[in-house]
């Protein structure tokens, strides 16, 4: 018998210019393409979805119909889960993590056979996902818009990062990084967290008087302390790859890029951590931000004791950012896919909530055919609704804070 | 001079288009081209500009791009010593159908419309040798083009997952 060779992955050359003239190249593979695409399906009325339960092994699996082209497909469980998954905001690559997450396996060859046996049967559809790329492409004759693009565009590129990571965070975890995941690392950080708390409180006593220390300059001193705050987006990431060191899991990625081309921030892949026990993902996920609850804390401390004037109004300024960060991190209801949202959907078996809730109550507003009501119902509406608000109240929050060191 | 122009005709002699020139045709040849040199990066000219002259590549790395999206370009080919581009729009006085821009330092000889005539038809045997050695370059050249075309189409399959087989 002879081996069918395996063709090589087919790739091209982009050249990407960039503001000042200069231009880099890219080799983008189709494989790379491939897991960052959003299937999306044919529109609700054009499909029919009906679960039959097998009278032998009594599991359920559906019959999937497209109206159009009278075709008809049977998917089994995990496959009508993925398609659930196909609504154009999830990209591949997510759906494979959720798939993990739900059935605690890597099977990962349904995902290309499933969307094989979709696009044959003519219900996906292959639009570009994100609709505001999708708007902004539409508009490039308008120059402001064609500015946002190229911005988005160049910012989502700068990507500084590292495949090689692992035998540093191995170093990194045996000269002492090991400590972090002690009983007595827990215990200081309990305690810290609880002085820091009653450093914030006697703080928020005399804030009209540490406030002034900025000296009317508080914009710029704001703008100064989330600068600072980036820099510990890398602590925190670092934190997150040790970890996974811990677990005994590897960390296959660490870097720095700008979020959807905004956000610049930190990374580090923890992807491996889905092999290990949920208590792991569980401690991966919320040790990261413990990075900012000490720091902030140390900062309350700090500015407790320091002088007046504006070294104190800055230390007050980054415990209560450092403190923000942490609750950010940790609180899972602000439309951010964040450490705490991981913890939630781990513990709730809904790993694509957000995408999911933002769908159902998009439908509910655009007066859609109403949805039974159901325990996930709740759960859509109970997160875009606690979202909504919190998102709500932080931005109150600052706006007041802003305010009222200006004053 | 006379050694500037010996070592520039020994490099055109390695050119295709000018491998069947005998001596004197090469160094009458040389007295119509004019240097051009190129920083690392450097534009030299973009898609849809109008195009007087061709260019020989005779030190350095030369990027062909062709505009996809926004800023983002495809890179269509690469030439290095010996190669040439630019001819297109000599013959069909088109615009220039590709950006082309030095990926290294890089050095070009230039040889412009008037220049080109002049030597056809001066030299009928010159000319016949330059515009055999130019089809033979068209012709692997629409192969590589070819090529090149089946295998973004490939890519394009892998990257959307589409299964023509068995459609």
């Amino acid at each position: 018998m002879t081996d069918i060779p395996v063709p090589r992955r087919a790739k091209i050359e982009l050249l990407v210019r960039r503001d000042d003239e200069s231009f880099e190249l890219q080799e983008v593979s189709s494989s790379a393409a491939w897991v960052q695409m959003c299937p999306t399906r044919v529109a609700d009325a054009d499909f029919e979805l009906a679960e039959v339960t097998s009278r032998v092994s009594h599991e359920p699996s559906f019959i999937l119909k497209n109206r159009k082209t009278e075709r008809f497909l049977m998917l089994s469980e995990p496959e009508r889960f993925l398609w659930d998954q196909m609504h154009g905001h999830t990209a591949l690559q997510e759906m494979a993590t959720a798939y993990v997450l739900k059935y605690g396996e890597f099977n990962f060859d349904i995902i290309p056979s499933l969307v094989r046996k979709l696009q044959k049967a003519q219900l996906l559809t292959l639009e570009p996902a994100s609709r505001l790329r999708r708007v902004l492409a539409r508009n490039r004759q308008q120059r402001l818009l064609r500015a946002a693009e190229a911005t988005l565009f160049a910012l989502e590129r700068i990507n500084i990062s590292s495949r090689r990571v692992q035998p540093f965070f191995d170093r990194l975890y045996h000269w002492g990084g090991f400590l972090l995941f002690t009983r007595a690392a827990a215990v200081v950080c309990v305690l810290l967290g609880l002085l820091g708390l009653a450093a914030g409180v006697r703080l928020w006593q005399s804030a009209d008087t540490i406030a002034a220390g900025f000296g009317g300059h508080a914009v710029v001193a704001v703008i100064s302390v989330k600068l600072l705050l980036l820099t510990t987006l890398a602590f925190h990431q670092l934190v997150h790859g040790l970890a996974l060191v811990h677990y005994g899991r590897r960390v296959r990625e660490f870097g720095f890029t700008f979020l959807h081309g905004i956000l610049p921030t930190f990374y580090v892949d923890v992807t491996d951590i889905f092999m290990a026990s949920r208590r792991a993902r569980v401690v991966t996920a919320v040790s990261g931000t413990l990075v900012h609850l000490v720091l902030g804390a140390l900062w309350f401390l700090v500015a407790l004791y320091a002088p007046p004037g504006f070294f104190r109004a800055f230390a007050a300024a980054s415990g209560i950012i450092q403190l923000q960060t942490f609750v950010i991190a940790l609180y899972p209801f602000c439309f951010i896919e964040m450490d705490g949202y991981h913890v939630l959907v781990d513990a709730l078996g809904v790993p694509t909530l957000k995408s999911d809730a933002l769908t159902y109550v998009a439908g509910l507003l655009r007066g859609a055919a109403p949805v039974p009501w159901s325990r996930e119902a709740a759960l859509y509406l109970g997160y875009v609704m606690l979202s909504t608000l919190s998102v709500a109240g932080f931005v109150a929050f600052n706006v007041l804070l802003i305010l009222h060191a200006r004053s | 001079m006379v050694s500037k122009a010996a070592d520039t005709a020994d490099f055109i002699k390695t050119v295709r288009l000018f491998r069947e020139f005998n001596d004197p045709e090469l160094l009458a040849l040389t007295g119509r081209l004019r240097e051009r040199k190129l920083r690392k990066g450097q534009v030299l000219f973009r898609e849809g500009d109008e195009g007087e002259e061709m260019f020989l590549v005779r030190e350095g790395a030369i990027l062909v791009s062709k505009a996809v999206t926004g800023k983002v370009e495809q890179v269509l080919a690469r030439f290095g010593p010996g190669d040439f581009f630019g001819e297109m729009s000599l013959f069909d006085r088109s615009p220039r159908s590709a950006t082309i821009q030095a990926e290294t330092d890089a050095m070009l000889l230039a040889l412009d419309r008037d220049n080109l005539n002049g030597l056809i038809q001066v030299n009928p045997r010159a000319a016949a040798a330059f515009f055999h050695g130019l089809v033979q370059v068209f012709i692997e050249r629409l192969r590589t083009s070819s090529e090149l075309v089946a295998e973004i189409t490939r890519w394009g399959l892998e990257a959307t997952g589409l299964d023509m087989e068995s459609r």
